[in-house]
């Protein structure tokens, strides 16, 4: 026993694949004590908040202010404002305007603000609609604005009154410490569609969809190992009956069985534990028969056929004579049943079926939601990739682990 | 022969029996679901008419029709019956259209886009494995763990990368749809090149999906294979490398073949999220409306065609075994 | 003193595992078989008699390496040739091997006679189809096969069948020398008999010249090689003809082996060699004494520092042991006496 772990850790493949999971594992069991919360809590009002450090302004006005004079604040303050698609408008409008802009390198912010300063003026060029000419009224103006502007001023409104007093100026070589803001809020990964904290829900999405095929590996792979006991020992018509219904499930695609059963069930009723008892309860097959091929080889080995004559119980030769002779093979099979079934219930969900949306989020709820709203057409990349980096993290550590055992104890694979 | 009549005999057999239990699933479960879609068509039709008494009769004219007023049992056979003759029932969601033309349309797409890139896949799949079992050396190291990592990227999640990466972001493919949203279906040239830009990213996503598990099922085998028992007493018989190496892929091979049939068989179950994913007007987005909607005579008609066509792959294999390969010819003579 | 057919003189061969560590499975083994005579060897499993059986055939791929000592065949040194050259010239044809799992040494796709063609083709391209068929349809028939086997696959053959066709196909080019790992411990008893009567047959005959027999089952041994060598964690620990084995074992190992096959009340424990208490040692770190000494019960403190010499003795006999020839006899003797 001693011996065989100390061969699976010699196993590289076996190695990295445990190390990166009980790194997701570590992950779902700590994070929330840093982060604590309830993960489908909408902390956002819009959707898709970008993954960053936010603080608020109205607590960023009353915090004490530093004075910095740094040489590039008025460029960087104008390269935000000239994102890439206006600095192309700017040059489409010069063209059309007729001036001389061949050579203008768009990102030589320099050179397109002088071409621009030189240029410009608030006109309807043809081709183009009233609303492209307001945008580019506003774009000049911040443009301008931003380069003459001395301060702004906070003003206060009285509630009785409604009078403005003014409450304090902020001038451009004003810096608040974030630390002296009363409210920060950092998102590593934005906001979802919900306005729901993307990391939060993920790292409670992973630990449930881990959830998910734990109990779908444990259904299918006690139905696969009872079957395949059964079938492989008894032998005979037990055999037959078994192997047809084995045969019958393994020909419907376990997808499709899943579907409609998932269908069967209503909405307020699939939680994710039955969620995952359904996939288990879909998916044993394969389990099932390669245990009754591996019992049918040790049915008459000697040790077997001793027990028998000593007069042992099934129940006994079972557990002492054949487990553990199939146990490492079962392990393998669970740790696939595992990966087999986070990706069922992903893809359940993906077609509307997964476990009901109020009660916790699973990797196949997130990733559903972030189709439902575009986050991939609409560059929300925080919304969709982490979760499919995460499912693919967690199904690539379980298939090391197993192709790892598969090296220690099935020596002639050799690889 | 007797021995291969009772083969096939037993095989149609089979065959036959499961049928009869996927038909069944197929029937039973979708209605178990607790909701009335005849209730949601009766209000659509009915919008704006106030009488209830009327409501109540459109309502149960659509039932009649549905013939969901009689029990579950009487419908089965209403519905083997129908389905015997070709006819699949009318679509809840999409009322009027039938089933039979719902599918109709959608399948060509399915079939036209996974086909064609199982084959792909398969073939791409299949060299990659064999040179990866032949070489060995540095692929195993680096590229290996590599490619284990990309085929565990699941389906949906590849397919929602080459969307963002090439239609979103790079914007050489289109985003959504079998052909561009403004076209009607005709063969028109312009018609045919909307098809074909649209068809590349579900296309490429299902090779690289193929392609991945092949790859690594085909290196397993031949490396299994490389290290048969066989293997090494031609070696110690003066054998050739080069002749024992075809040996080895063609008993490599047998499998893989078998995984392409079974790879058709399934094609339409598992490209359904991927088709969803783009949009694309096969089958997949078929039951993803059918399922959001409740229009269960639809979800039965998608899951039945999926599941006949698995069984007639998985019979139609059967049969070629039973005249190919040798082992289960023995099998023969030992029953 | 017929002509040495096989001599192998001090050889070492290792391999190496997944993990990369070495496991020096044939560590110094020295043995000569005579023109017309078998040896069989013995040991335990994981002693390394396959790998001795692998490491005579000269031709060596991973996880095998050769590392040194000479393979001479017919008197000819087979281990400087090139790999190539050993596979046209000596493997088949010079030294033959029947595999430990003749159940499934045959390729289970192709004809039989495809791999007879393959086979003979490795050797002499020349060769057309008809002969080849005629040749191996007259050595099919000696050992008792039909014809039609060679139009079957391997999967179509009982166990018996395909035993008979590897030794067929194993010999059909006339080896000098056959080594057989273990070519029975698949079958029932009545079929590892009728196997062993076979090779003994064609070595009568003249087909084969010479053979080796490797196994873990001692009573095969004793009744069909002229010789036995006992082979103990990597090395040959005694050789001697079958019969001095039998009644006048020197080494405490074989002593250990042999004495309980002569009590017959122990029968059953005498067929399997693990009967003697204890485990081999590790070959990845050979001990430096003597191999045997932990599980030795007459060992002396200097076992275990020095790693006895092989000693010649009464001419053709070998032991490896500290002790003297008489020295042992004498222990055993009283030993005994005092039961």
């Amino acid at each position: 026993m001693k011996n065989t772990l100390k061969n699976i850790f010699h196993s590289p493949r076996f190695v990295v694949g445990f190390i990166i999971f009980v790194a997701l594992l570590l992950t779902m069991i700590f994070y929330p004590i840093f982060n604590p919360g309830d993960p489908l809590e909408r902390i956002g009002v819009g959707t898709f908040a970008k993954p960053g450090t936010y603080f608020s302004m109205y607590d960023a006005t009353s915090a004490k202010t530093e004075t910095f004079r740094l040489a590039d604040a008025e460029e960087n303050r104008i390269n935000a404002l000239l994102t890439g698609d206006a600095r192309t408008r700017m040059i489409d409008w010069m063209s059309r305007h007729g001036d001389d802009v061949a050579g203008l390198d768009p990102a030589d912010t320099g050179a397109l603000m002088e071409a621009w300063g030189r240029y410009y003026e608030d006109v309807r060029l043809s081709g183009m609609t009233n609303a492209d000419r307001v945008y580019f009224r506003r774009l000049n103006n911040s443009i301008v604005n931003s380069a003459t502007a001395e301060e702004l001023l906070v003003m206060e409104e009285d509630p009785e009154t409604g009078d403005y007093a003014q409450k304090g100026t902020i001038s451009l070589t004003d810096y608040v410490n974030t630390k002296d803001v009363a409210n920060v809020k950092t998102l590593p990964l934005g906001t979802d569609n919900f306005g729901r904290d993307t990391l939060r829900e993920l790292v409670s999405a992973a630990g449930v969809s881990l959830r998910v095929g734990l109990i779908a590996g444990i259904v299918a792979t006690l139905i696969g190992l009872s079957l395949g006991l059964l079938a492989g020992y008894l032998g005979g018509v037990a055999d037959d009956i078994i192997m047809f219904i084995t045969n019958i499930f393994t020909v419907i695609p376990s997808f499709v069985l899943l579907i409609l059963i998932s269908y069967s069930i209503s909405q307020e009723a699939r939680g994710a534990s039955l969620v995952a008892v359904v996939i288990g309860f879909t998916g044993w097959t394969w389990t099932c028969r390669s245990v009754r091929s591996q019992v049918i080889s040790l049915r008459n080995r000697d040790h077997v056929n001793l027990s028998k004559l000593s007069g042992h119980s099934m129940v006994r030769i079972v557990l002492t004579d054949i487990l553990p002779y199939i146990a490492s093979y079962v392990v393998m099979a669970f740790i696939l049943q595992v990966s087999a079934g986070i990706l069922s219930e992903a893809q359940l969900s993906m077609l509307g079926l997964g476990p009901k949306t109020t009660e916790t989020p699973t990797l196949g709820l997130m990733m559903n939601w972030a189709m439902l709203y575009s986050a991939h057409t609409n560059g929300s990349w925080w919304a969709y990739f982490p979760v499919i980096l995460t499912i693919t993290l967690i199904s690539f550590s379980l298939n090391l682990m197993n192709t790892g055992l598969d090296q220690v104890f099935n020596p002639t694979l050799r690889d | 022969m007797k021995g291969y009549k009772k083969y096939f005999g037993k095989k149609i057999l089979w065959f036959v029996l499961t049928l009869i239990v996927a038909v069944i699933l197929n029937f039973i479960l979708p209605r178990l679901m607790p909701s009335d879609p005849v209730a949601s068509i009766t209000a659509k039709v009915a919008e704006g008419v106030t009488d209830a008494a009327a409501v109540q009769a459109i309502y149960e004219r659509y039932a009649e029709e549905f013939g969901i007023n009689k029990s579950l049992f009487e419908q089965f056979f209403i519905f083997v019956g129908n389905a015997l003759r070709g006819n699949l029932g009318t679509s809840f969601s999409q009322y009027p259209r039938t089933v039979n033309n719902i599918i109709a349309t959608a399948l060509p797409w399915s079939l036209a886009l996974q086909f064609p890139a199982i084959i792909v896949g398969w073939f791409l799949g299949n060299i990659l494995g064999a040179v990866a079992a032949y070489v060995r050396k540095g692929w195993d190291k680096v590229v290996l763990p590599i490619a284990i990592f990309i085929n565990n990227i699941p389906a949906f999640g590849l397919a929602v990368i080459l969307l963002v990466i090439f239609a979103v972001n790079l914007k050489i493919a289109p985003v959504s749809g079998g052909y561009s949203f403004d076209m009607i279906p005709n063969f028109s040239w312009p018609f045919i090149k909307s098809v074909i830009s649209h068809y590349q990213l579900p296309f490429w996503s299902q090779v690289l999906i193929t392609i991945g598990g092949q790859a690594i099922g085909m290196r397993s085998m031949s490396i299994y294979e490389l290290n048969a028992d066989y293997v090494k007493y031609s070696r110690f018989l003066g054998i050739k490398d080069g002749k024992i190496v075809g040996y080895v892929f063609r008993n490599a091979m047998l499998p893989q073949i078998t995984g392409l049939a079974l790879s058709i068989g399934t094609m339409l179950s598992g490209g359904l999220v991927a088709e969803i994913i783009f949009s694309y007007p096969g089958l997949g987005t078929v039951l993803y409306s059918a399922v959001t909607s409740a229009d269960y005579p639809l979800i039965s008609a998608t899951t039945l065609i999926i599941t006949i066509m698995v069984l007639l792959v998985t019979l139609f294999l059967d049969v070629i075994y039973g005249f190919i390969d040798p082992r289960v010819k023995a099998a023969q003579f030992d029953a | 003193m017929g002509k040495a057919m096989l001599e192998v003189k001090n050889l070492k061969t290792k391999y190496v595992t997944r993990f990369h560590e070495d496991v020096y499975s044939v560590d110094g083994v020295s043995l000569v078989i005579e023109e017309g005579r078998s040896l069989g060897v013995a040991g335990e499993s994981g002693c390394g008699k396959s790998t001795l059986a692998l490491s005579m055939m000269g031709y060596y791929f991973p996880p095998l390496h050769y590392m040194s000592g000479d393979i001479l065949i017919d008197g000819n040194n087979i281990s400087g040739l090139a790999p190539d050259t050993v596979r046209k010239t000596i493997l088949g044809s010079e030294i033959a091997y029947i595999p430990q799992a003749a159940m499934n040494a045959l390729n289970p796709t192709a004809k039989i006679i495809r791999f007879v063609e393959d086979v003979i083709h490795a050797h002499d391209p020349k060769k057309t189809k008809a002969e080849i068929r005629e040749m191996a349809e007259e050595r099919f028939a000696i050992l008792g096969l039909p014809k039609m086997v060679l139009d079957k696959h391997a999967v179509e053959l009982s166990g018996g069948m395909k035993q008979r066709t590897v030794i067929a196909i194993s010999t059909i080019l006339s080896p000098k020398v056959l080594i057989a790992d273990e070519p029975s411990s698949a079958l029932d008893v009545t079929s590892q008999k009728i196997v062993i009567k076979l090779m003994r047959e064609l070595m009568e005959k003249g087909y084969i010249r010479s053979m080796m027999f490797i196994t873990h089952e001692l009573p095969l041994l004793y009744n069909v090689t002229d010789d036995i060598a006992v082979m103990y964690a990597g090395q040959l620990v005694e050789v001697g003809t079958a019969k001095e084995m039998v009644f006048d074992p020197i080494h405490p190992y074989s002593h250990g082996l042999m004495g309980s096959i002569l009590v017959p009340e122990e029968g059953t424990r005498g067929t399997n060699l693990t009967a003697i208490p204890g485990t081999p040692p590790n070959l990845k770190r050979p001990p430096a004494g003597c191999r045997f000494a932990e599980r030795c019960k007459y060992a002396k403190p200097e076992c275990f520092f020095a790693a006895p010499p092989e000693k010649k003795f009464e001419g053709h006999r070998m032991y490896r042991c500290i002790f003297g020839v008489d020295e042992l006899r004498d222990i055993y003797k009283k030993e005994a006496e005092q039961q």
